[in-house]
């Protein structure tokens, strides 16, 4: 539905977007995950069509985005950082407005009734004769949404979507977004974690304009760690760690925290073996008590951090 | 084509509204009432006392055309110079400060077509000020007989000196967030079109000639006579044109510049 070859967008001398390539398929819900400034907006802008790029190509439901840039819009709606408001214009005229020149509904009976249904939708029905310039931070962000609905488009990019929404209005949100995936193919972009692992079936780590991960949230997760692991807690004399090497599986075990008696130990094993059962029972055996035992996953943000400040050595250097 | 004209009326029609909606047209409007309400006043005294006083056996000032409506239609170009920048000074500004400008950019509409419409939205609540001015003349019909043809003549020329005023205006508005450097920097532009002939005689032959062309007062003359010459016609219009290009110019410059 979505494709992005090579990508790249300079200002200047400064280079917002470096290459970047990827594809969204029919009905999915990507993440653009980054840091602020890492080119997630840049990106988005071109796929809308608002800016051109420097070189590469974005193919949006079937239309080159350069070339083609009329049918492409027709087929996208866009909410951008800021929602596009008329602070003087009712929601309702406002939603009519870009009826008009998103959908081009001729009928005026039609676009009342697009109107109408887009605004249950989004929840802003109850607003529709307050003027724009008067709505709350969360309510504009819903009828920034309901804009980028109105023309019922096959590829929706949200940038930043729940950005300075409360707590409770960024779950409706999520919740509407979840909702749409399938029906429409979604690009919605965000620095916060959770969100990505919570709506986007996958996710694109962007950084510094290059794109350094494409892959769903859970392969992420187990892929960067390479082998599995585990951490386990005991209350134990020494010689625990020399136990641990001797099972079966097990390829290096590092002692993670001690306090006392109790140590903590980071169990490396063979990526397919589940080495759980055999680690409890050799310490039961020995009469330790078992404190702790879990898998060791990275969190995204573990990920996101690792990813994204990998580069960071090499510039203390010239600074 | 139909299309086009669809998308230009849709934005021309959101232009007006948010004029009206806002007391940005309303103040305007009821300043320029008042001001040229004062005119009229100034003028129809000065008429009325020379045209009962036949001093020195002068011939009485009786043509309320050349007496009333000249330096009348004269004096609207006047104040025009001071208000249309500010209609002008919103248009591109405020939607690229307010970001709503990557609405229109996104949406299935050609530069071309936005462009239009704000143009012909402001030309709109430009016409709602000529329409004010209106009153003002139906009540010299009411007193006398002024002949029809120079006065259409006349509201010909202000028509085409403000439309060219506004392509200019736009112009200015697209090229910065900031609308009320906009508005300045519009009304020193007009301002300088305006008095450029003053320079005329002091440019030399060649240059002489070719800033009194560009001043945008010496063509207003011809049609404030009653007289429709195409070689101002082509004048306003090419200003109207090259300000419309120069527009579309900057929005696509300010696209890849980001």
């Amino acid at each position: 539905m979505i494709e992005v070859q090579h990508l790249t967008k300079r200002y200047g001398p400064f280079t917002a977007v470096d290459d970047v390539s990827f594809r969204v398929e029919a009905g999915e819900i990507l993440g653009f995950l980054g840091p602020n400034g890492a080119g997630k907006t840049t990106t988005m802008r071109v796929l809308t069509g608002y800016m051109p790029a420097t070189e590469g190509k974005a193919v949006v439901a079937g239309y080159d985005v350069f070339s083609q840039p009329l049918e492409a819009k027709r087929r996208t709606g866009y909410l951008p950082e800021t929602p596009p408001l008329y602070p003087e214009m009712t929601v309702r005229e406002y939603l009519l407005f870009v009826a008009r020149i998103k959908a081009g509904i001729l009928k005026k009976s039609e676009r009342v009734e697009r109107v109408a249904s887009v605004m249950r939708k989004t929840h802003v029905d109850d607003m529709a004769n307050r003027h724009c310039g008067k709505l709350s931070k969360g309510y504009r962000q819903r009828v920034g949404l309901a804009q980028a609905l109105i023309h019922d488009p096959e590829v929706l990019i949200l940038d930043e979507p729940t950005a300075g929404l409360d707590p409770k209005q960024i779950m409706e949100t999520r919740d509407l977004i979840r909702s749409l995936a399938g029906n429409h193919t979604i690009v919605l972009s965000t620095h916060i974690l959770p969100e990505v692992a919570q709506t986007c079936q996958r996710v694109v780590i962007i950084n510094k304009g290059r794109v350094v991960a494409i892959d769903t949230p859970d392969n992420l997760t187990h892929q960067l760690k390479g082998a599995a692991s585990l951490y386990l807690q005991v209350d134990a004399a020494d010689g625990a760690a020399d136990l641990l090497r001797s099972l079966p599986g097990v390829r290096g075990v590092t002692v993670a925290d001690q306090n006392g008696t109790r140590t903590g130990y980071e169990v490396e094993s063979e990526e397919s073996r589940d080495i759980r059962r055999d680690v409890a029972r050799a310490v039961v055996q020995q009469g330790w008590g078992l404190l702790e035992l879990r898998p060791m996953r990275m969190s995204l943000e573990d990920i996101f951090l690792q990813l994204t400040t990998e580069e960071q050595p090499q510039e203390a250097q010239h600074g | 084509m139909a299309n086009t004209i669809r998308n230009i009326s849709a934005i021309a029609g959101r232009e007006l509204r948010s004029y009206f909606g806002s007391p940005v047209a309303w103040v305007l409007m009821g300043f320029f009432a008042f001001a040229f309400g004062y005119f009229f006043n100034v003028y129809l005294d000065f008429f009325v006392r020379s045209a009962t006083q036949s001093q020195f056996g002068a011939p009485p000032a009786t043509n309320v055309n050349n007496d009333m409506i000249r330096p009348l239609l004269g004096n609207t170009s006047v104040l025009i110079l001071f208000l249309l920048p500010m209609i002008t000074m919103r248009t591109y500004s405020e939607e690229k400060r307010s970001g709503t400008i990557e609405l229109l950019l996104t949406s299935p509409l050609t530069d071309l077509e936005i462009t239009l419409g704000k143009f012909f939205g402001a030309v709109g609540v430009y016409l709602g000020l000529l329409a004010v001015t209106m009153l003002y003349v139906a009540v010299l019909y009411g007193l006398g007989h002024p002949e029809w043809k120079p006065l259409v003549a006349g509201y010909l020329g202000l028509l085409l000196l403000g439309s060219a005023f506004i392509s200019l205006g736009l112009f200015v508005s697209s090229t910065t967030k900031n609308q009320m450097l906009a508005g300045g920097v519009t009304f020193l532009m007009l301002l300088l079109l305006w008095i450029i002939n003053w320079f005329a005689e002091s440019a030399g032959p060649t240059f002489g000639p070719i800033l009194n062309y560009l001043s945008v007062t010496q063509h207003l003359e011809d049609f404030s006579k009653g007289v429709i010459d195409t070689k101002h016609l082509i004048f306003y219009m090419s200003v109207v044109v090259f300000g419309l290009f120069l527009t579309l110019k900057s929005v696509d410059t300010e696209r890849w510049r980001g």
